[in-house]
């Protein structure tokens, strides 16, 4: 049995059997990870003492039928823009390429508190700033599939431990669509919850009012133990939400909307192919299948990409030499900031900074950032029209699949083009889903992306189990045979 | 609305001593995506009041309790320079 | 040609909650540095601000009290510059849509009660503390030393408009602004520990001219001393400029407590560019009717208040003012006997003067519970009713403040009746006069003086015991 793509209810069930053991399972993602890694440097850091420990302490746990919870003794990888105690948090940053962080996050301790084992700290585009991983000050991570090509971004670490084996699971962050993008590259499962359903105390901020976290999985239904995990209303956090979900009724009446603007230019044959081919086997279920229109799709690229910068501009202002990360020399403290920030910071992240500082700036507020606000809640508003006569949406995930490296790093606008499909959703801060369905014609990984409205994450897990297993892809494939 | 920005005093305010090559690209690169979102700069939307949190939540206050988080140790660890159990950094002016 | 100084001044209150404004880190006062920190006040990557209700309750009450309207959806901005004192390089303020807005505040002149105009109250973090090593000076420090422990203490900051006249005002503004937030019980407002600090807008205009002049905000003031200093001094720095012509430049100058000069510290250049926006990480800020009008409830009884109702009670605005600031015990005293003796002076007198002279005197921290209002109106209305001279009337109070005694039984039994009865007095005045003809004379001849002497002279033989003015009246009529 290929442990490391079997799911976790089932590993769960060998461990609650005792015809497996946690520490097992470690040593065999450990090993994925050490035969992977040097070809595809997702981790940034591997825990093996520690994972060792952890999974040993698990075994105690089952061996007297004391476990934690579903997830006790399964390993997770962890984005390191996401903080666990006394554990390097880098961000993918020569800024913080020294930093051990003195607190857990909150999702962190959750998770402690079920039992899991964390296998290291996964490679990102720095700061969460990019779609390839081609952004990481400490060199980009390779697709599993085919290492010419990138596994996404931001989260392009934890999709790839996830495909190749050298995690059960992981967590990553999503802004505009760091999770279901990168998942969708790598062929596994990316989820990102309604925004506030999961704590952002401890993630280090992108841009505040669109990231969350989230799990990068096998199956829908790992994607789903997990977020039942880390979900839910924290004090600390004062933009996390109540813990009231609401249920969309029967799956089979549930009604499917197409958007239009995202089956038009931009998105490649291949890509649209799929959506047809879910929506036939969705139509085929009893299910009914109509197009709708989301106009402002044509301008939410621009309001992200006005939005987001403002608020990293000021979310990265921390970072200046005084208290932690990095320092430069100066005479003056301020000259030591202006220095510190410009050896710090990679090129992606002083441009969206700059970007951001100046759509803020005097004079340019009202026509740039505050004009973002303002068409942003109109988008929010389609959405809430739009579900009142849909339940579920259907879209691409990403206009092509992955593609190689360097292809889209000379125009800046090429890349923020990939994240034409998952944008809206962070924008209306709505729970949207990548499912792998097929491999193109090069032998990448294919997806469709679900949405449904805010707070209905359970419902939508549940419609996208269904589909998943209507679906059958099985990406359960010998990666890492040919990695030997 | 002017399009092209002026790099050198951006970078001021975002207290980023770039290089004159930086520079260069960065301006080149952020004016090509200035001149992409000028079509959402023109449209004309009216005036709502805005809510900060996407789903139009508020803000919930928390009790005036007070807890210990950091040890002072903790809080130091991670500084570049210390004295005497602060922060140590060039001399700020004003 | 004379010249209008326009002053504003902008004010920062430190709250004296027991946690942070947006973190549950204590607020603490020590010499250590960097010990209550998490990672929300030291700007740690992934910390988030959750704001302190505590706060919000207490800058409400100091908004209400100042008569301004509340905002009730409101919302926290960044204001954004960087410094090392500022953790993540930017402070959570308050911008558009501050918690209190367009209300005003009562000062005590000579000339009267005056009104000042604020502009608006809201709510903020403060930075953490700098120490410049080095020559002590900050143009020629070697490093900079940071302590945190300060950042994130709620702030409530207040604006007033550009309304006031000159440095007395000022003064008496802050000090009217220190006694509110005291008497609400939201900040201990010492100066001396920064539980206060202010800065002052200075500009000059000529008499006439529409226009305000060009502004110059002045920092540095440590106390109320160096507030008045600073303004009259920069009035007339700026006043010879006009003057002669020069261009006064807009910028923030620093007042030199030594030197006694301001002093320019930078360039305002217009003003900084904040980029001010609405804060993310904090959902509107929604203070319903309901929570207005619990707290509205709460508010003690304030100085401006206490003073109408000393007035009311006849009381001039200077004794209404002392009275008002005085400890509330003091205060509900006069109003209780007041309001038995109907008489304010004497009242007055005897509680504000003699009674917390003599507790002082004798060292005795609390009022014994014998000493109400009874037993002091009983007092005031043997003096007012001229049973017994002011004099004796302090020697029942030092008595009664010792012993339970009953004061009118006290007066007699100790003599201390004065003679009121006209023809009573007139006898003894007549052998006064007799007995010291050549005082008399002297007198007549035009030493004014030796009137007391008589008068003296007359009390003497009297025992003591008559009116005094109702002698030296009768005296003057034999003159």
């Amino acid at each position: 049995m290929n442990l490391s793509n079997s799911s976790i209810s089932e590993i769960n069930k060998l461990y609650k059997n005792k015809e497996l053991k946690p520490s097992e399972v470690y040593e065999e993602v450990f090993n994925n990870a050490a035969l992977s890694e040097s070809i595809i440097h997702a981790h940034l850091k591997l825990f093996q003492e520690e994972g060792i420990a952890a999974s040993k302490l698990s075994d105690a746990r089952f061996a007297k039928g004391k476990q934690l919870s579903q997830l006790d003794g399964i390993p997770i990888a962890i984005k390191d823009n996401i903080n666990l105690k006394n554990h390097e948090t880098t961000c993918s940053s020569k800024m913080l390429s020294n930093y051990i962080s003195p607190y857990d996050a909150t999702v962190i301790s959750k998770l402690r508190n079920s039992g899991v084992v964390f296998t290291g700290k996964t490679n990102l585009d720095e700061f969460a700033m990019g779609s390839s991983t081609e952004n990481s000050a400490f060199g980009p991570t390779k697709n599993p599939w085919n290492p010419q090509h990138v596994p996404g971004g931001s989260s392009g670490g934890s999709a790839a431990v996830v495909s190749v084996g050298s995690a059960l699971a992981s967590l990553g962050s999503d802004t505009g669509g760091s999770i279901r993008q990168p998942a969708s590259f790598c062929g596994v499962v990316g989820f990102k919850p309604t925004y506030g359903t999961v704590s952002r105390y401890g993630l280090v901020a992108f841009a505040s009012s669109l990231d969350q976290i989230g799990p990068i999985t096998n199956s829908v239904e790992d994607a789903k133990i997990i977020f039942n995990s880390i979900k839910g209303h924290d004090p600390l956090d004062s933009t996390s939400i109540a813990d009231t979900s609401i249920e969309i009724p029967d799956d089979k009446t549930a009604k499917v909307g197409v958007i239009k603007e995202l089956m038009e230019d931009g998105i490649s044959d291949e890509s649209k192919n799929e959506v047809e081919k879910t929506i036939k086997l969705l139509e085929d279920q009893g299910n009914k299948v109509v197009e709708v229109s989301l106009p402002l799709t044509k301008v939410a690229l621009s309001i992200y990409y006005l939005i987001a910068p403002a608020e990293c501009s000021a979310n990265l202002s921390r970072f200046d030499g005084v208290r932690y990360g990095s320092r430069e020399f100066g005479e003056t403290s301020y000259q030591m900031m202006e220095n510190t920030r410009a050896q710090g910071f990679g090129e992606e992240v002083k441009k969206r900074i700059l970007l951001g500082t100046y759509a803020l700036s005097a004079g340019y507020y009202d026509a740039y950032y505050g004009q973002a606000l303002k068409a942003r809640s109109l988008i929010t508003k389609d959405f809430e029209n739009i579900f009142k006569d849909v339940d579920y949406l259907i879209s691409p995930t990403t206009p092509t699949p992955a593609f190689k490296f360097g292809e889209k790093t000379e125009n800046p606008l090429e890349m923020y083009m990939s994240d034409l499909c998952t944008i809206p959703a962070n924008l209306a801060g709505l729970p949207a889903i990548s499912i792998p369905t097929g491999l193109s014609s090069e032998n990448m990984p294919l997806s469709v992306q679900l949405m449904s409205p805010a707070r209905t994450d359970s419902s939508l897990l549940k419609f996208s189990e269904k589909l998943e297993n209507l679906i059958s892809f099985d990406q359960r494939t010998s990666l890492l045979k040919e990695m030997k | 609305m002017k399009k092209d920005i002026d790099i050198k005093s951006v970078a001021k305010l975002a207290a980023i001593n770039l290089s004159e090559d930086e520079e260069k690209k960065l301006e080149k690169d952020l004016n090509i995506i200035l001149e992409h979102v000028e079509a959402l700069s023109k449209m004309n939307i009216d005036d709502e009041e805005i809510s900060i949190h996407p789903l139009g939540e508020t803000l919930n206050l928390r009790e005036d309790i007070s807890s210990e988080f950091l040890t002072h140790d903790e809080a130091m660890s991670n500084s570049p320079e210390t004295e005497d159990g602060h922060f140590v950094v060039p001399p700020s002016l004003d | 040609m004379n010249m209008i100084p326009t002053i504003g001044m902008e004010t920062h209150v430190e709250l004296n909650t027991n946690s942070k404004m947006f973190c549950n880190c204590p607020v603490v006062e020590t010499e250590d540095p960097n010990i209550s920190l998490c990672p929300t006040c030291l700007g740690l990557p992934g910390a988030l601000p959750v704001p302190n209700l505590k706060a919000i309750e207490s800058i409400t009450m100091l908004a209400l009290s100042a008569n301004c309207s509340i905002t009730n959806n409101g919302m926290f901005h960044r204001k954004n510059y960087f410094y090392p004192d500022l953790p993540k390089n930017y402070q959570i303020s308050q911008f558009d849509l501050p918690v209190g807005v367009n209300g005003s505040l009562e000062i005590i002149l000579d000339e009267g009660i005056e009104t000042v105009e604020i502009e608006r109250v809201h709510m903020e973090e403060d930075t953490g503390k700098s120490k410049h090593k080095g020559s002590g000076r900050i143009d020629s420090a070697t490093s900079t030393l940071l302590d945190f422990n300060r950042s994130g203490v709620p702030l409530v900051e207040i604006v007033t408009k550009p309304v006031i006249k000159s440095s007395k005002e000022a003064v008496s503004y802050i000090e009217e602004l220190r006694q509110l937030v005291i008497d609400l019980g939201i900040s201990e407002g010492k100066l001396e520990k920064g539980n206060l600090r202010f800065d002052a807008n200075i500009s000059v205009a000529k008499e006439g001219d529409k226009e305000l002049g060009v502004k110059v905000e002045i920092k540095n003031m440590n106390s109320l001393r160096s507030l008045e200093k600073a303004i009259d001094f920069e009035i007339k720095r700026q006043t010879k400029l006009i003057e002669s012509n020069e261009e006064i430049i807009q910028e923030t100058r620093h007042w030199d407590e030594d030197k006694e000069v301001t002093s320019s510290m930078r360039s305002k250049e217009g003003s900084a560019d904040y980029r001010y926006f609405s804060d993310p990480d904090l959902p509107n800020m929604i203070l319903t009717d309901e929570f207005i009008n619990n707290i509205k409830k709460e508010i003690p009884t304030l100085p401006s208040d206490k003073r109408k109702k000393l007035i009311d009670t006849g009381l001039s605005m200077s004794e209404s003012n002392h009275l008002g600031k005085s400890e509330v015990w003091i205060y509900d005293l006069y109003l209780d006997t007041q309001k038995l003796t109907n008489d304010c002076k004497t009242t007055y007198n005897l509680i504000t003067g003699e009674l917390q002279g003599q507790l002082r005197k004798a060292e005795i921290e609390n009022l014994p519970e014998w000493v109400n209002s009874e037993r002091l109106s009983e007092i005031i209305t043997m003096i007012n009713d001229n049973k017994i001279s002011f004099t004796s009337g302090k020697e029942v109070l030092t008595n009664l403040i010792q012993n339970e005694i009953n004061p009118t039984d006290f007066a007699e039994s100790n003599n201390l009746i004065q003679e009121n009865d006209f023809d009573e007095i007139s006898k003894i005045v007549k052998d006064v006069f007799e007995a010291n003809k050549e005082v008399v004379q002297r007198i007549k001849d035009g030493e004014e003086k030796l009137v007391g002497f008589l008068v003296g002279q007359i009390i003497k033989s009297s025992g003591g015991n008559i009116n005094p003015s109702i002698a030296k009246d009768l005296l003057l009529k034999e003159l």
